[in-house]
């Protein structure tokens, strides 16, 4: 069903909302919050939406849910960044929901840049973690990622935890360890035919079990 | 005693009224033995070492006072306004849809979606609302972002321009009135109540000049919650039952002798000489809440 058409709907049942793009205010998150409005269970629930794209959110959440995250910090001021890690760190934005990802800043002007661009021109705070190893960014599709099996496990916990059917993972690896540090929608060319073998796969296993899909 | 972190911007500060009822908050935490600290952004990291927490800055699922009530909820604080309100109050489809679902009465809505915008639906909606209709963004605040519209030209114009960030919006029936009603509501009981009074020659409490960012504001009459009417209250209590038991201002339109909600507004406005003018008890009673 096309979400357009279960908008108009008023369908009691379980819905599995499928889309490359659940940012809030979009269609995808539309879909969701109609079908709690409704009274229907829903695949992802329209406050994992929001939490998942919030950074600082993300990590709270994905920790207490025993996924290895590092720690964070929540500001707009250079200082506190700098007086909290050493160089380098990663920058996440907090608040508008954006494809742009993180920036890796290196040194203090990196940084600013970084802080001035992903806070909007110092509008919006920023979500920042220390980089100890190497950034990984890949699709996850169910929970489901072409990566080794650590990494693997992360996307799969994620999954677990805020049930966003596609998405982009940002992890970091320090030696053997992984840790989850972001989370951000697909663009719709970056899904591969691959993928959408997966979404199908997954949805036909849950259509076996009788559930109604959205997508 | 416990500690009480009050999360606030800058511009929470630039007018004076805004800043009289800040300290009065304060000195009514001061008064009850508890402490009460601004917490502005670059200290939102400071959030456990609190017991509840107060969101005075704007409030949306875009700002990071939400990341800030969020985090507080998830690490087990009391929060004023808790997350799920913001995101229910912050979102007017998500509103809407719940006073539709429960029966609250509330000005004829109509949802549009971005992928089915066109020449028929607008006719359609002319027909059954009539011309003005009021085109409204789900992220409305403080009177922003919702414009009236009485053309298909200008209604397409202000649709297209709110669809930039939302795929769905909200289009309602105008009915002009003189005053809004406004109740403010705390854990499912009323705590003040005030007329917003519309500009003259204006339709909403706050408009812009032609040509210029400046905003007026209507006068704001406070009376007491006793004196006010009986239904006027139920209304309000029961349009915030759907979402939570926060602390709430509801707008409310009297239309024939009918209540109904505009729509209900998380982290409401108090200003000091304002809405706590006939109901001296606001910040004593929020300050109880947040630490009960």
């Amino acid at each position: 069903m096309k979400p357009t058409a279960f908008l108009r709907s008023s369908i009691k049942d379980f819905v599995l909302n499928v889309n490359n793009d659940y940012r809030y205010l979009k269609t995808g998150y539309y879909v969701s919050m109609h079908a709690e409005v409704l009274g229907n269970k829903v695949i992802p629930s329209s406050e994992s939406i929001i939490d998942a794209n919030r950074t600082p959110i993300l990590l709270l959440k994905a920790s207490k849910g025993g996924i290895p995250t590092l720690p964070y910090l929540v500001t707009d001021s250079v200082k506190r960044i700098m007086a909290a890690f050493d160089f380098p760190v990663v920058v996440f934005a907090v608040n508008p929901f954006s494809y742009d990802g993180f920036k890796t800043a290196r040194n203090k002007s990196a940084l600013y840049r970084g802080v001035k661009s992903l806070g909007m021109n110092y509008k919006f705070a920023v979500c920042v973690q220390p980089l100890r190893g190497e950034m990984i960014s890949f699709k996850s599709i169910f929970g489901k990622c072409e990566q080794d099996q650590t990494i693997k496990e992360i996307s799969e916990k994620a999954y677990s935890v805020f049930k966003i059917p596609v998405c982009k993972l940002h992890v970091q690896r320090v030696d053997q360890e992984a840790f989850l540090c972001g989370l951000q929608p697909l663009k719709k060319e970056e899904i591969s035919p691959y993928d959408m073998k997966t979404i199908s796969e997954e949805i036909c296993q849950m259509s076996n079990l009788g559930e109604r899909l959205i997508g | 005693m416990a500690r009480i972190a009050c999360f606030v911007e800058k511009y929470n500060f630039s007018d004076p009224r805004e800043e009289k009822a800040l300290q009065n908050f304060k000195q009514a935490a001061a008064r009850a033995g508890h402490e009460f600290d601004f917490m502005f952004r670059e200290n939102v990291s400071a959030i456990p070492k609190y017991d509840a927490v107060f969101i005075r800055a704007t409030t949306d699922p875009l700002f990071t006072a939400y990341v800030v009530s969020r985090t507080a909820s998830e690490l087990g604080l009391k929060v004023v306004d808790d997350p799920e309100s913001i995101q229910i109050c912050g979102n007017k489809i998500h509103q809407y849809a719940l006073f539709e679902k429960y029966n609250i009465p509330h000005i004829p809505t109509i949802f549009i979606n971005k992928e089915e915008f066109h020449h028929k639906q607008i006719v359609e909606i002319f027909r059954e609302f009539g011309k003005p209709v009021v085109v409204k963004a789900p992220y409305t605040s403080f009177s922003r972002y919702v414009e009236k519209v009485a053309c298909e030209t200008s209604f397409r114009e202000v649709a297209l321009r709110f669809f930039r960030r939302s795929d769905v919006l909200a289009v309602q029936k105008f009915m002009p009135t003189a005053f809004d009603w406004r109740v403010g509501v705390l854990n499912d009981e009323v705590l003040y109540v005030c007329k917003y009074m519309i500009p003259k020659g204006r339709w909403k409490h706050g408009a812009k000049l032609r040509g210029k960012p400046t905003v007026i504001w209507g006068r704001t009459f406070s009376m007491k919650r006793e004196n006010a009417p009986a239904r006027l209250k139920e209304v309000a209590l029961k349009a915030c039952a759907v979402i939570g038991h926060g602390l709430y201002g509801v707008d409310i339109k009297e239309v024939n002798g009918e209540y109904v909600v505009v729509e209900v507004n998380d982290n409401p406005s108090i200003y000091a000489g304002y809405e706590d003018l006939r109901n001296k008890d606001v910040y004593g009673k929020i300050i109880a809440y947040l630490v009960d």
